[in-house]
């Protein structure tokens, strides 16, 4: 830490050289000599003088350097054998004004600035006998296109998704929200690393405090590189304890579109294409930019649905444990019959057999996700047929318990947001422990400890079980039943917003 | 606009309501009906549920109006205000003991019920060593969030009582609520004295006070809070009695409960919704315990300020358990829940009604008082 902070020191405070190649001479120095700087040195005014182009050869356009650099430079020079002696000053603000067809270029005399435009991707251009040298904006990095975000599929709904260019993101934001209030915070993260981090909320929408709470905690983020946005997610959390997240991420730009507009703040990093939605709640985890494009009642339908995935993926289990080993009477006659018979040569208790058979399914998701695509579908139907019926065959788990642990997967899936996914199959894991201890007593104590923990958890200040508790009537209307779109005039109630409407009352024209 | 409140530690108007319900619901209605068709005749109960309802709604007036009176205070700084320290100190340590008694018979109440009617081999002593566990998880969090949980907890809980009674309604018979008025007035005042006991709990806000924010729509609060346990009391009594008739009901130990058994689903998805119905039963009961745990926590807090929170729960969770496990049989359970029950009017009913009158006496106002 010591070396790489006086190393700032010394060359935030370091002018450059009038002498160009002492200039191009520390550059390589302080880089360490890289076989990828680029130094092309250029004449202007007939040979009168001489400019040196210094960038890294991955980073920058090379056609933009080429063409729109080195050639205006050399055409202007053809010409420029006639021109009167020129000073310096001159030279650059002709270099800047005239000659070249590039929209950024700044001047720059403080050597950090200039260090760090060259680890950027510009290409800096130092003149002989000139105080300042020019900064010119020709950074481009390979960027993968905007593609359908694949962990974020819709039937219905755009089809683009960030990517790992942050700029392209912005505009991705932009492009849907044309609002002189859309405010972007841009933040340097990582001591070495040096992303970009970017705030995004809407000014005159939010809650003042939610964005002053966010930048505090962006501020206090003190580490040497976010690779990805969960670094940050991780380091600006409210409670690292807590199974759930607390901050939602999201590969869909419309997504954090329709966020912005309900009074909440995004957080986007270079490098990754996964945006952060912050505060959130839990009922967000719950839903899908789709509730809203498809009709009402469809939309109603689907996220009731879900709720249902919740509880299934909660407790489906657990409750199979209970009803077996305790309240075997709350099973119906019939049914009892054919489940004792099933059980019949299974030698583990209800307990084992369910954690065995969750286990195995753990272990083919992992394995299925890590594999290439093709083979990790060969693992699904390995797993899924050839293991539960061989498991039932060799009667080491029972054909209903095989039953209720693939439901319970498929409903774990069900859930939009993949990390509230998981907190909710680990959760599962201790449902199921306590069902095996107290039965149904068990995993109402269980439901109790969780309802705790929501009604305590905050993201960003704002309670993590609201608009249950704190209750907010109006806000239920895009609850579990989404209303018709005409009904939801008011943006969340619980959310605070500075700006309550956001439509006319039922969609009636003034 | 309204400030950014969310940061801090206060509870608004719908959570004093949600709050007090709650903790008025608990036991009362498995045993209520029972207990009014001892006292009184036919379907007359509800004769002396109203009567009762009404003591204690003028209870909750007086609650209410000495919080408005002293707002942002809790009970002790209240005492303090018209009396002296020492008298303070007194009263808030004879709340605790009340509270702290009614913690441990929450808890073996519950561990009974849940004997009965959902294990029949796990012992007492596990369920309510379970159940003490979550209670001082819930009570290690802030009050406000506890206070909350209600807004969760208490739909369900009126959800499945709702759900048990309207699954009854094919059962009902009409004839088994005549004759009306035939029950003499001694006996309607008797049945009446039952019934207060159900709606103690409410007394606790004397402690939240501090933290609610808006003191004046305290008594909308307390009035709405304790109106909906007095309309669910209602309702069951009379389905119970329009159901199994008076003298079934008189020999029932759990007649609501009873209700809940008597229930099919439709459809034979599964069996017993009895046990499903307790099984929801303890999230009230949890609510109303983990809330008169905190309110004893609060109060050893306000006379001993010294010892942190988490160090009054753990030393308090083992004396719990003791007095827990100290009734033996349902004989001295109910004996045990009797004499808390007295306590609790004379020190969380008529205690504040003599600090109103001599406040209201001596002319003693809080600070910013709320009209």
């Amino acid at each position: 830490m010591s070396d790489n902070a006086s190393d700032d020191r010394q060359s935030s405070s370091a002018v450059i050289s009038r002498d160009m190649q002492e200039n191009i001479g520390y550059i390589r120095r302080l880089l360490g000599d890289p076989s990828d700087l680029l130094t092309r040195i250029v004449t202007i005014g007939g040979g009168k003088r001489s400019c040196a182009l210094v960038f890294l050869s991955g980073l920058s356009d090379k056609a933009v350097i080429d063409d729109q650099i080195i050639r205006q430079i050399l055409k202007a020079g053809r010409y420029g054998e006639e021109a009167p002696e020129l000073d310096v000053s001159e030279v650059i603000g002709g270099l800047r004004n005239e000659t070249m067809s590039v929209s950024q270029v700044i001047e720059a005399t403080l050597w950090s600035d200039i260090v760090q435009a060259v680890l950027y991707g510009d290409t800096v251009m130092f003149l002989e006998g000139a105080d300042d040298a020019l900064i010119v904006g020709t950074q481009n990095w390979k960027e993968r296109s905007i593609e359908e975000p694949p962990t974020e599929a819709l039937v219905r709904g755009p089809r683009e998704g960030f990517t790992e260019k942050v700029e392209t993101n912005v505009g991705l934001i932009r492009r849907g929200i044309r609002d002189i209030n859309l405010r972007f915070v841009s933040y340097t993260i990582g001591r070495r690393s040096r992303k970009t981090l970017i705030l995004t909320y809407i000014q005159g929408i939010i809650h003042p405090s939610i964005v002053e709470e966010a930048q505090r905690r962006l501020e206090s983020i003190d580490i040497d590189d976010a690779p990805e946005s969960g670094f940050v997610e991780q380091w600006i959390e409210d409670s690292f304890l807590s199974p759930f997240p607390q901050l939602l991420h999201t590969e869909r730009p419309d997504k954090v579109r329709a966020a912005l507009l309900q009074g909440k703040a995004a957080i986007m990093l270079e490098g990754t294409p996964f945006a952060l939605i912050l505060p959130t709640t839990f009922v967000a985890l719950i839903q899908s930019p789709e509730d809203y494009y498809e009709r009402w009642l469809i939309g109603s339908l689907i996220r009731l649905l879900r709720y249902v995935a919740v509880f299934i993926a909660l407790f489906f289990p657990a409750i199979y444990i209970a009803l077996v080993s305790f309240h075997q009477g709350m099973i119906p006659f019939k049914l009892a019959f054919s489940i004792a018979a099933a059980r019949e040569g299974v030698p583990f208790p209800a307990v084992i057999e369910a954690l065995l058979m969750e286990g195995t399914l753990e272990l083919l998701r992992e394995a299925g996700v890590r594999l290439p695509k093709p083979i990790g579908q060969t693992i699904g139907i390995v797993g899924g047929l050839v293991i539960g019926e061989a498991a039932v065959q060799a009667g080491v788990v029972s054909p209903i318990m095989v039953i209720v642990v693939a439901v319970t997967a498929i409903s774990s899936f069900a859930i939009p947001s993949y990390s509230a996914g998981i907190a909710f199959r680990m959760l599962r894991f201790a449902t199921m422990l306590a069902a095996a201890i107290l039965g149904l007593f068990g995993i109402i104590l269980m439901f109790i400890v969780i309802s705790i923990h929501l009604v305590r958890l905050k993201s960003f200040g704002m309670p993590y079980s609201s608009p249950f508790a704190p209750i907010f009537l109006n806000d239920w209307r895009d609850l579990v039943v989404r209303f018709p779109v005409t009904f939801l005039t008011k943006r969340p109630e619980f959310m605070q917003t500075k700006n309550i409407n956001r439509a006319n009352k039922r969609g009636k024209r003034i | 606009m309204k400030s950014f409140e969310y940061g801090d530690r206060e509870i608004g108007t719908t959570e004093v309501a949600y709050g007090v319900s709650n903790m008025v619901i608990g036991f009362g209605v498995l045993t209520l009906p029972r207990s009014l068709a001892e006292m009184t005749e036919s379907s007359d109960g509800w004769i002396s549920l109203v009567l009762g309802g009404s003591v204690a709604l003028a209870f909750g007036w007086v609650i209410a109006s000495l919080c408005m009176r002293f707002p942002k205070m809790g009970l002790k700084d209240m005492t303090k205000a018209v009396t002296n320290r020492a008298t303070a100190n007194v009263v808030v340590v004879l709340f605790a003991c009340y509270t702290f008694l009614f913690v441990g018979y929450e808890t073996r109440g519950l561990a009974n019920i849940s004997k009965q009617y959902l294990f029949d081999r796990t012992p007492e002593e596990a369920i309510c060593l379970f159940f003490l566990l979550v209670l001082a998880y819930g009570v290690a969090g802030p009050s406000s969030a506890l206070l909350r949980l209600n807004l969760i907890f208490l739909p369900l809980v009126l959800l499945i009582v709702l759900g048990v009674l309207a699954m009854n309604i094919p059962f009902f018979n009409i004839h088994n609520l005549k004759p009306l008025f035939v029950t003499d007035w001694k006996n309607l005042l008797n049945g009446a004295r039952g019934t207060v006991f159900s709606f103690l709990g409410f007394e606790i806000f004397l402690f939240y006070n501090a933290l609610i924010n808006r003191p004046k729509t305290m008594k909308k609060a307390v009035l709405g809070g304790l109106a909906v346990p007095l309309l669910t009391y209602l309702i069951v009594f009379v389905f119970v009695i329009g159901i199994f008739g008076s003298e079934v009901t008189k020999n029932t130990l759990y007649p609501t409960a009873e209700l809940a058994k008597q229930v099919e689903i439709p459809g034979g998805f599964f069996e017993r919704f009895e046990s499903i119905f307790f099984t929801l039963w303890v999230v009230t009961l949890f609510n109303t315990a983990a809330m008169a745990f905190d309110v004893t926590i609060i109060a050893l807090k306000t006379v001993f300020p010294k010892p942190e929170r988490m160090t009054w729960i753990i030393a308090l969770c083992p004396l719990i358990y003791l007095v827990a496990m100290q009734p033996q049989g349902i004989m001295e359970i109910d004996r045990f829940g009797k004499w808390i029950s007295y306590a609790g009017i004379a020190i969380g009913w008529i205690l504040p009604a003599l600090l109103l009158g001599a406040a209201k006496l001596r002319g003693v106002e809080g600070n910013e008082r709320a009209s």
